[in-house]
């Protein structure tokens, strides 16, 4: 099966060379093969969002090579690493990182903004990613009038517009209730379907059973790596 | 180019989205904008009214030169003026300072005949006994003075005037606190009998120059009694160069001034267009976050500013319009017309002239953009997982 993430040798270091040094990461080697639900694991403060953001590119490690598709992006300029947050990855944050004051189709279709996409099309191709959410009803409304896992669900719609080939999901379950988990474990399985890779970092017991390589993570090192059927 | 307008409608978007924030700011640009605009307009506003007043005015002005500086002249000279060739009408005139209670005025002693052009009658009539004045609206307006008032002056108080008429002038700022007199009436209240402060020539059409230049060679050293000091010649154009110098040097010195505060408002500026900044700092980390490249956040964060300048400067103007027409110009005018406090008791001249609004416009933008575009870009240029921290 092909990989389509790799890292080799990742280390994070925060304060590098100062008293308060942190190391985050440290010598992370790992792969991700392509169509799989990755978990990591981890106690709080065992580098688990930071390995997320180091393979997401939207920060870079300190040592060590990132690879996407067979390529080492970790000295790619900051152009490059753009574009592929814009065509290859699909971002869902923990506290969803939602545009304030904007109805949740704009935010939504924000990422469609600088490929020239205009507003009809924006509308209507975001329109289509809130009704697989099921919230038709909050098309208009923006994040402050809405729950947290209908925010959740609009961050997953915006991560979703681009139609990318990798979803990430950092800690997605720690901010909504119990009858929004289910709704997301739903579309988790039906992006599986469709081809996506998912990789989601969450203490939450509930992935255990759906994920099929769990990266065990602990002060920064990777301790465990466990591979299991599909479900 | 659609990748183009959709940066901007977003652009416009944010500025609507974030409310507070961008009235905020184009309230502290027109705060710094309006000023500025006002003094150049007074400013031009002023040159323009002198100029009228230099056009009106005669070819040559001759006075006496006491140790480099003008002097009173001798009536005697007025004779061999007009026997020049060229001249057209040769008169004396006194111009001098004295208080009108605690208001600086300016006399001056003149034949009712060469009474500048631009001075119109709005009460009463001309001069025309002994004693007989015409102040100017702003003075009687001020001191409630009507036709028939009597009164003396601090440097005379033996003296005592009538007032005849109350003038109008279009050269606003010269006749609001001037009290005209016959030369006679003048030359006793100053005790300068026999003497003029200039006498002024006209000249037919292209013979001043040469004039200016045969009084200066033939009576500037020398003169007919060896008595009188040497004198001094000024034609049109060089007092006209004069007027554009003074104030030249006063827009000069406004705008240094301008400067020095401008130069501080931008670090107030830049706390103002910071204002909400961890905010927008967080956003600029989601759009790069979602597939955004800076330069795409630059030109959106720029066309923002665009928009707040293209705004601000024409609000700007438009205040220093209604500043100008509702508030006389106060605060403002009194720094280049001396002695006029804090309201003037004229209106103020003024003239917008498109090279200032343009630097307006300028200015917005140089302010906006240094406020924001820098940290945007030092946002932007990080990872985004560091500027959604």
């Amino acid at each position: 099966m092909e990989t389509i993430i790799r890292t080799e040798k990742a280390d994070k270091i925060y304060y590098q060379g100062r008293p308060e040094e942190v190391r985050a990461l440290q010598q992370i080697d790992l792969e991700i093969l392509k169509n799989r639900l990755v978990l990591i694991r981890g106690p709080s403060g065992s580098g688990k969002t930071t390995l997320l953001n180091v393979i997401s590119t939207i920060d870079r490690p300190t040592n060590g090579r990132i690879l996407l598709h067979g390529e080492d992006v970790s000295k790619y300029s900051d152009v490059q690493l753009s574009r592929i947050r814009q065509k290859t990855i699909g971002l869902i944050f923990q506290n969803f990182n939602l545009l304030p004051r904007l109805p949740a189709w704009e935010n939504v279709a924000f990422p469609l903004l600088p490929l020239g996409v205009m507003e009809k099309e924006r509308r209507r191709r975001s329109m289509e990613m809130l009704i697989q959410m099921k919230l038709e009803k909050r098309i208009n409304h923006p994040p402050e009038q809405m729950s947290g896992g209908e925010q959740q669900r609009v961050s997953i719609a915006r991560a979703l517009i681009n139609d990318p080939d990798i979803v990430i999901a950092d800690e997605p379950t720690s901010n909504i209730d119990a009858e929004s988990i289910n709704i997301f474990l739903d579309i988790l399985m039906d992006l599986k379907r469709k081809g996506k890779t998912i990789v989601v970092s969450s203490h939450d017991p509930i992935f255990l059973n759906y994920s099929e390589t769990i990266f065990l993570l602990k002060d920064g090192r990777l301790i465990n790596i466990e591979h299991r059927e599909s479900k | 180019m659609n990748k183009h307008l959709n940066l901007l409608l977003t652009a416009v978007g944010n500025i609507i989205r974030n409310k507070v924030r961008s009235i905020v700011l184009i309230l502290c640009l027109i705060a710094v904008l309006f000023p500025f605009i006002s003094a150049i307009s007074i400013s031009e506003g002023i040159k323009f009214q002198s100029l009228i007043s230099v056009e009106e005015g005669a070819d040559i002005y001759v006075t006496s030169d006491h140790y480099g500086s003008n002097a009173p002249i001798s009536l005697r000279y007025l004779q061999r003026f007009q026997e020049m060739e060229g001249v057209t009408k040769v008169f004396p005139r006194i111009v001098g300072r004295t208080y009108f209670v605690n208001r600086l005025t300016t006399i001056v002693g003149i034949l009712p005949e060469n009474i500048p052009k631009s001075i119109h009658l709005a009460q009463g009539g001309m001069f025309h006994e002994r004693g007989e004045v015409v102040i100017g609206k702003g003075l009687a307006k001020e001191f409630r003075l009507q036709i028939g008032v009597r009164f003396s002056l601090s440097v005379n108080p033996s003296k005592l005037f009538r007032v005849a008429g109350i003038f109008d002038s279009s050269a606003t700022i010269w006749s609001a606190n001037l009290i005209l007199m016959s030369f006679e009436d003048a030359s006793e209240f100053f005790r300068m009998e026999g003497k003029a402060t200039d006498i002024l020539i006209y000249t037919r059409p292209g013979y001043a120059p040469f004039l200016a230049k045969e009084i200066q060679e033939k009576m500037g050293i020398s003169n007919p009694d060896q008595m009188e000091p040497p004198l001094r010649v000024q034609d049109k154009p060089l007092v006209r160069r004069y007027f554009q110098r003074g104030f030249n040097y006063k827009a000069g010195v406004f705008t240094a001034l301008y400067t020095v505060a401008f130069a501080l408002a931008i670090p107030a500026l830049l706390i103002v267009s910071g204002f909400g900044q961890t905010e927008r700092r967080k956003e600029i980390g989601v759009i790069k976050a979602t597939g955004w490249q800076t330069q795409e956040v630059m030109e959106m964060v720029a066309l923002e500013n665009l928009i707040i300048s293209l705004t601000s400067a024409p609000l700007a103007i438009l205040f220093a319009m209604v500043w100008l027409k509702w508030f006389n110009g106060a605060f403002i005018a009194q720094f280049f017309i001396a002695e006029i406090g804090l309201m003037a008791p004229f209106s103020v001249p003024s003239r917008f002239l498109l090279l200032p609004c343009f630097l307006a416009f300028l200015f917005t933008i140089v302010l906006t953009m240094i406020g924001s575009l820098y940290s945007t870009w030092k946002t932007a240029t990080v990872p985004p997982v560091e500027a959604m921290r």
